[in-house]
């Protein structure tokens, strides 16, 4: 028998050809774009979110940052913003007011592109002049007090002329029964303060004055002397400013002093669906809060959003103002950073210059260009014994943002198309022009 | 110290072992061709010169094999450990739901929606985090959230008090296990034992070609042993950290979990 030999060349020549057909067939597979088969890295870019998630205030906040989460998510899923996924940023401020600077640095360092979030006057003027240095957009939900416009701010919420001025409309009105006694009651600080003091100002327009005036501080829970002091003013309704946790002691003394809400009925400004959650239905209930937006809207868009947002948070879950107002900023942001083709805080902010609108649950906003507010209905609600509202007053059309009422703030304006704010004469809230 | 094989997690597992494979009998086929003339060299006029490769080879091999078998078992036993706590923590959690929907409204309320809270975080966030071997961190927060919460809870009968106490000491397991998982998303194989497992596999390819036999021969004798040297250190990436990779650990019982407290 013969054998064939190998020879050391012919192999080596053999065993390379057939090394390199192996490497064409299985390079398809192995090397995809040159990428061993790794899927392309998705583009990021990170926005931060400050809402606090421990201590008095997250009680309301954290659902803030879930609808944010819910409307990134959603972003996301579609593709992405810019081709960019975003990677949301959620350290928590723990309800002290000066740990938002901190954590605002925190996700400004870590390259955020916007910020969403702040919940109290305080937390948000806390953090105002960080991002005005590093001109970074801080888009803030929350109703608040007016006598602010930065040009490095969008405000979604309510500003008083938008909420507390038709309150005192409402309540001086047939609607509300004509009433002549307010008493003004709040936490202690900015917010109720000067919300207050416009209120005041408006009172006066209209001939009246407050039944009295009391503030206590954030977290504060006794409220069976004030309650005392509310029932000795002779007072026939409450504007409430009061904020976060306190809001349970108030209607526990409320309630412990038998005060009926069809008398004396208590409007508050900081409580809406979430906060009810908190609140003893046979506490609250007949009592009003003044929003611009509820769950139990009828509309169609409206009842989407809900189904949308239970539907993936589970189903005994709420929303509110301002939930829906931080809906409708994320989509205003997202429309304007689409419009500039760029995340760039200057070329987003000249995309508000064109003037953005959103179809939101509670109805259509628009980003007002020249005060970065939006407009908004005004919507008096009545609380329910299932920890819902019942719509019984809302303005005909949505309601143009002032955050400085002139009846308040002589002189002074705001317009960032042209000139930016405007100063009149210096302003005391404690009355003093 | 632990080497980073991160780009190695990224690529799909089929992609993987055949990577790991094609380097292991590339390398031995081109040690074949360029370093087994030299190396030959120093056993060429030994007699019966296979029978002593052959006899190194043996008890290499058993070293070796030892050793591999060794670390593959280690490996595994991390994912096991790591899939043990991950169904701990989810039964802890799952416990605490239903202690806490036992508490009267709005305590009950609130703290369910937090857990379910942190059981959405887990499953959207923390995971994808794990897979890319970073330990998430924004579920301390979500615990913490929950755990002051219950702090705030004040039982008024003596079965609130047993339930509050039952509560918190679910609530310290749950945290235990939820700090393992953490430890564990980081946990791999040491670099010194990456060092002796390479060098052992070069070694043992190295002593192949000493053998005197024919050239098509050894290619194809030594690509069989290269190509399962390849796939063992393969299957050891890929269970190296207990979240990454094929051989990792899913996030099935909280999962399952969420489903549960939706549909309650």
């Amino acid at each position: 028998m013969t054998t064939t030999s190998i020879s050391r060349r012919s192999a080596v020549k053999s065993g390379v050809a057939a090394t390199l057909a192996a490497a064409r067939a299985l390079s398809p597979a192995l090397f995809v774009g040159c990428s061993l088969g790794i899927p392309p890295r998705a583009r990021k870019v990170t926005v931060g979110m400050l809402h606090s998630q421990t201590g008095p205030l997250a009680i309301s906040a954290t659902s803030l940052r879930d609808i944010e989460l819910f409307s990134f998510e959603k972003i996301n899923a579609a593709g992405g913003l810019l081709g960019c996924q975003i990677d949301a940023l959620a350290p928590d401020p723990r309800s002290r007011t000066d740990l938002f600077e901190k954590r605002s640095r925190q996700v400004l360092d870590a390259g955020a592109v916007a910020v969403f979030g702040c919940w109290t006057s305080l937390s948000r003027k806390a953090v105002l002049p960080l991002f005005e240095e590093r001109d970074n957009l801080l888009f803030y939900s929350v109703q608040y007090e007016g006598n602010e416009s930065s040009k490095n701010v969008v405000y979604g919420g309510l500003v008083p002329n938008q909420q507390v001025l038709p309150t005192i409309d409402w309540l001086t009105g047939a609607g509300g029964g004509m009433k002549k006694k307010i008493f003004l009651l709040g936490s202690d600080y900015v917010f109720p303060r000067t919300a207050n003091f416009i209120a005041k100002k408006y009172l006066a327009l209209k001939g009246l004055k407050p039944a009295g005036e009391a503030y206590y501080p954030l977290g504060h829970a006794d409220f069976g002397p004030a309650v005392k002091t509310i029932l000795a003013s002779g007072a026939d309704c409450v504007l409430n400013t009061v904020n976060g946790d306190s809001n349970l002691g108030l209607f526990a003394a409320l309630h412990a002093a038998k005060i009926d809400p069809a008398k004396v009925p208590v409007v508050s400004t900081s409580i809406a669906e979430d906060e009810l959650r908190s609140l003893l239905p046979e506490q609250v209930t007949g009592h009003y809060a003044a929003s611009c937006y509820y769950q139990s809207l009828p509309s169609e868009n409206n009842r989407r959003w809900v189904a949308d947002f239970r539907n993936e948070f589970g189903s005994d879950r709420v929303t509110g103002d301002p939930m829906e107002p931080d809906y409708c900023l994320v989509q205003l942001w997202k429309q304007a950073v689409e419009r500039a083709g760029s995340f760039e805080t200057e070329a987003v902010r000249q995309a508000f210059r064109d003037g953005l609108t959103f179809d939101g649950p509670g109805g259509q906003v628009r980003l007002d260009p020249k005060t970065q507010h939006t407009t908004k209905y005004f919507r008096l609600g009545k609380i329910r014994a299932d920890r819902q509202f019942d719509i019984v007053h809302e303005s005909e059309s949505p309601i143009d943002p002032d955050p400085y009422p002139q009846i308040a703030f002589p002189g002074w304006s705001c317009d960032w198309t042209k000139n930016g704010v405007t100063r009149g004469a210096e302003v005391d809230i404690n009355g003093n022009v | 110290m632990n080497m980073d094989f991160s780009w190695l997690y990224e690529i799909p597992t089929r992609n993987l072992a055949l990577l790991s494979i094609a380097v292991f009998v590339g390398f031995y086929w081109l040690g074949a061709i360029f370093l087994r003339p030299i190396l030959r060299q120093f056993v060429k006029h030994t007699a019966g010169s296979n029978d002593i490769v052959g006899y190194v080879l043996s008890c290499f091999c058993v070293f070796y094999g030892l050793l591999l078998g060794l670390i593959a078992v280690t490996a595994y036993q991390n994912v096991a450990d790591a899939g043990s706590n991950v169904t701990r923590e989810a039964a802890a959690l799952s416990a605490l739901y239903e202690d806490v929907s036992r508490y009267p409204d709005p305590y009950g309320q609130n703290l369910r929606w937090l857990l379910r809270d942190y059981t959405r975080y887990v499953i959207k966030y923390a995971w994808p985090l794990q897979q890319k071997g970073i330990v998430p961190e924004e579920g301390t927060i979500r615990a913490e959230a929950f755990h002051d919460r219950l702090l705030d809870f004040q039982p008024t009968t003596p079965a609130e008090e047993i339930l509050h106490a039952e509560a918190m000491r679910q609530l310290n397991h749950f945290l235990e296990c939820r700090r393992m998982r953490l430890f564990s998303v980081r946990s791999a194989l040491p670099a010194s034992m990456w060092y002796v497992m390479i060098l052992g596999a070069v070694l043992n390819l190295a002593i192949c070609w000493l053998f005197d036999m024919r050239f098509l021969t050894q290619l194809v004798l030594g690509g069989i042993l290269a190509a399962y040297l390849g796939t063992m250190i393969f299957l050891i990436v890929d269970m190296n950290q207990p979240f990454r990779g094929d051989v990792s650990v899913s996030s099935e019982a909280f999962e399952t979990l969420y489903r549960r407290m939706n549909e309650d």
